[in-house]
């Protein structure tokens, strides 16, 4: 029975058609068909069951894990009971009102010769959100300026030049705070309220928006677990042997006739030689400098994970030279174990870059390393001194191997300005990583 | 071939397949939308058994085909005879009977059906079981896709050929690699996970009846501990719970303790540096302690 029927006076169609766009609006792909085959689905179930309800449709809307925690987030703020509804609205009118008094308050006690200061309303929530100390202190210094010697009103401007000034140092000392207490998340923060906390609710797909330097301690565990799971992805994928060609090799001719001698000498069936498939060899070189300070953790579970994954996998530290860690990466063992080897007892951990010396030591110290059927893939962020000499060095190793993958966790809107990118990019495949999802876009589409 | 949900759950029961509401939902909401069902998950949770399952619970024929990498329509969908053609041309010509015409040659016994044609032209609707699909090529997956759309396939020489029932899919994927948006898109999706403590218990005891309650509680509880251990490169699996509650009831055991899981280790962890990781980080001692603890399934539950 068409919902039309089954519902007449209920707004379903409706309600399921915004909710697919808010699930578009964060970034999961929804189709037209999919939405067809989530209303199809609601005709086979019991509606009136809030758990049925939500299987249906998840099975028609979400096509892979990471997009579920999303999904039952969104579900869970979109479709809620009429009772839970009346309570939130009740509880954002209650807010507002707080909020609009809150604004009043701000601009009564920033007044200026008796009229209020020229604040737009965002600057009045600024200072509402202040501590009372902070704002009795601002309060002081206007009273003190107003009673100043000379203060005219011509004086208006620079006051509230002032004020404004201080609120924006304020709410940038605010964020930074925010950001180090944990409680910093990705463009879609506020998107669902309630939802973007560090609950179950959170999920791994809010995580893997992050810029994976403001990665808390607090969620490192969930991070890692991510982390692994990409890295043996992409060891699988590289690993894979390329389709290229024809699948068999030359004619075997003398595997032909003798085969073919039932069929009275006609060659009914050629048989190939079988093509050689060798196996693929990974070097992978990870940037532990300075400048990659922040992503040495990232840097570190990332190799962890390929560990696991990939046999044939030759793992390097560089900074201002290059270091083996590969005898430490195959030892057992947990994560922190590997950062204790890797981190503290490591001669490149934090020091400068210096990409042209260490390439030239790779290619001097493990020619054998380096060969057609090697994958190289560099983790680093370009910044290196000697730029030309390492623009040099890489050039030579873009001879010697099959291909060279970078990931760069520099912002890729801060590229253009960085002349090393420039150069790098024309000789290797330089894809942008600093979040997970961006990781996990190279891994799932260009690798 | 028309089931209910009630039905379904109850076939499942029957069949000893052990699963929660949401997943008997999603399956049953497969049969009746004509939806192929891809299911992902780890290995070992039950996503090839549901296809089997499926063609048991049915009684239908169960069509697999198991995707490997270099699979192609030649070995999926079909494929001519050829042999047996030139025979034919042979033969009439030692014969100096009239000349072979083309037609015949290209006629259905010449045909050889693989798993997709077969699925197509099967008289009752089957369950056709793709199994690994992330395993095959992208160009063999965006060929799956058409047929999964239309349920028909063109044989230049014969026409096209149209499903006289759409079968069952149910197509199966570890995440190796990420699927296309276009076969995702024709699909309904379901993630398996590793079972629950209690739902554990229920399959050990429905699939090895002879188990004792209290042995099948205390394997559940060790394998749940064991799945917590992310540094595990393989984590023990439903069959692999199975064949060792099937070991221990060879044993003639009914509970479980450090030593014996020490003992039989080699049933549940399958490679040497899992097993050295157990001794080193969770040692028979460690499990002896959570057996006398006794746990209540919140470990289990957080695994979850």
């Amino acid at each position: 029975m068409p919902l039309k029927e089954k519902l007449p006076d209920s707004h379903l169609e409706e309600n399921l058609v915004t909710f697919t766009n808010l699930l578009r609006k964060e970034g999961i792909p929804v189709s037209t068909t999919e939405t067809m085959d989530a209303l199809n689905a609601l005709q086979q179930v019991n509606i009136a069951s809030r758990e049925e309800f939500k299987t249906a449709i998840q099975a028609a809307l979400v096509k892979n894990r990471r997009d579920q925690d999303y999904f039952n987030r969104l579900f869970d703020y979109f479709f809620v009971s009429p009772e839970t509804r009346a309570r939130e609205e009740k509880k954002a009118d209650a807010y507002k009102k707080e909020y609009e008094s809150s604004l009043d308050q701000a601009s009564k006690e920033l007044k200026f010769k008796g009229e209020p200061l020229q604040l737009s309303s965002s600057e009045l929530a600024q200072y509402s959100s202040l501590p009372t100390e902070q704002r009795k202190r601002l309060q002081d210094f206007m009273h003190k300026t107003e009673t100043g010697v000379n203060v005219e009103e011509q004086f208006r401007p620079i006051l509230e030049s002032v004020v404004k000034s201080h609120l924006r140092y304020c709410r940038t000392n605010q964020n930074r705070e925010q950001k180090e207490g944990g409680s910093s998340r990705s463009h879609n923060s506020g998107a669902i309220p309630g939802g973007g906390g560090s609950g179950p609710g959170g999920g791994s797909a809010a995580l893997s928006e992050i810029d994976i330097q403001e990665i808390t301690a607090a969620k490192l565990p969930e991070a890692e677990q991510l982390l692994q799971g990409l890295s043996k992805k992409l060891a699988i994928q590289i690993i894979r042997r390329r389709r290229s060609g024809p699948r068999s090799g030359p004619i075997d001719l003398r595997k032909s006739l003798r085969d073919n001698m039932r069929y009275g000498g006609t060659i009914f069936k050629l048989k190939h030689r079988p093509r050689r498939r060798t196996r693929e060899q990974i070097v992978l070189l990870c940037d532990v400098s300075a400048s990659m300070k922040h992503y040495s953790t990232f840097v570190i579970h990332f190799m962890h994970g390929l560990r696991e994954a990939v046999r044939d996998l030759s793992c390097f530290s560089f900074s201002d030279d290059l270091e083996n860690i590969t005898p430490e990466l195959k030892k057992r063992g947990g994560l922190q174990q590997l950062l204790d080897r890797v981190v503290r007892r490591s001669d490149t951990w934090g020091g400068g870059t210096n990409l042209g010396l260490s390439l030239q030591t790779l290619m001097e110290k493990y020619p054998d390393l380096l060969n057609s059927r090697t994958s190289v893939i560099v983790v680093s962020d370009t910044r290196t001194i000697s730029l030309d000499y390492a623009i040099k060095e890489l050039g030579r190793l873009r001879d010697q191997v099959r291909r060279i993958v970078w990931l760069n966790p520099l912002p890729g809107e801060l590229w253009p300005e960085y002349r090393s990118v420039q150069s790098m990019s024309a000789l290797a495949e330089m894809w942008p990583c600093n979040t997970i999802s961006q990781l996990e876009a190279v891994l799932s589409g260009r690798l | 071939m028309a089931v209910n949900l009630t039905e379904l759950k109850k076939g499942f029961d029957q069949v000893g397949y052990i699963c929660n509401e949401s997943t008997a939902l999603t399956v049953f909401l497969t049969l009746s939308l004509q939806k192929p069902l891809l299911i992902e998950g780890a290995p070992g949770v039950g996503k090839t058994e549901m296809g089997k399952v499926l063609a048991e619970v049915l009684e239908t024929d169960l069509i697999r085909l198991q995707c490997y990498e270099g699979l192609d329509e030649t070995k999926a969908l079909y494929e001519w005879n050829y042999q047996r053609q030139l025979l034919r041309i042979q033969m009439n010509r030692n014969l100096e009977q009239d000349q072979v015409k083309e037609e015949d040659l290209f006629s259905e016994q010449y045909l050889m059906e693989r798993p997709l044609l077969k699925a197509i032209r099967a008289a009752e609707r089957p369950v056709l079981l793709i199994d690994e699909v992330d395993k095959c090529d992208p160009e063999f997956e965006a060929f799956l896709f058409e047929v999964l759309s239309d349920f028909q396939v063109s044989v230049p020489e014969l026409g096209t050929i149209r499903a006289n029932q759409i079968p069952v899919v149910v197509l199966t994927s570890n995440n190796e690699r990420e699927l296309s948006d276009g076969l995702k898109r024709r699909c309904l999706y379901l993630y398996l996970d590793f079972p629950s403590l209690e739902n554990e218990v229920r399959i050990i005891k429905a699939r090895v009846p002879e188990v004792a309650d209290r042995l099948a509680w205390d394997m559940a509880r060790v394998v749940a501990r064991l799945r917590q251990q992310t540094d595990l490169r393989k984590k023990p699996s439903i069959a692999e719970t199975l064949d060792w509650a099937r070991a221990l009831v060879a044993l003639k055991r009914d509970r479980l303790d450090g030593k014996l899981v020490g003992e039989t280790l080699n049933l549940v962890l399958k490679t040497r540096a899992d097993q050295e990781y157990f001794r080193e980080e969770i040692g028979p001692e460690g499990i002896e302690d959570m057996l006398r603890r006794g746990g209540d399934g919140g470990e289990a539950a957080r695994c979850r």
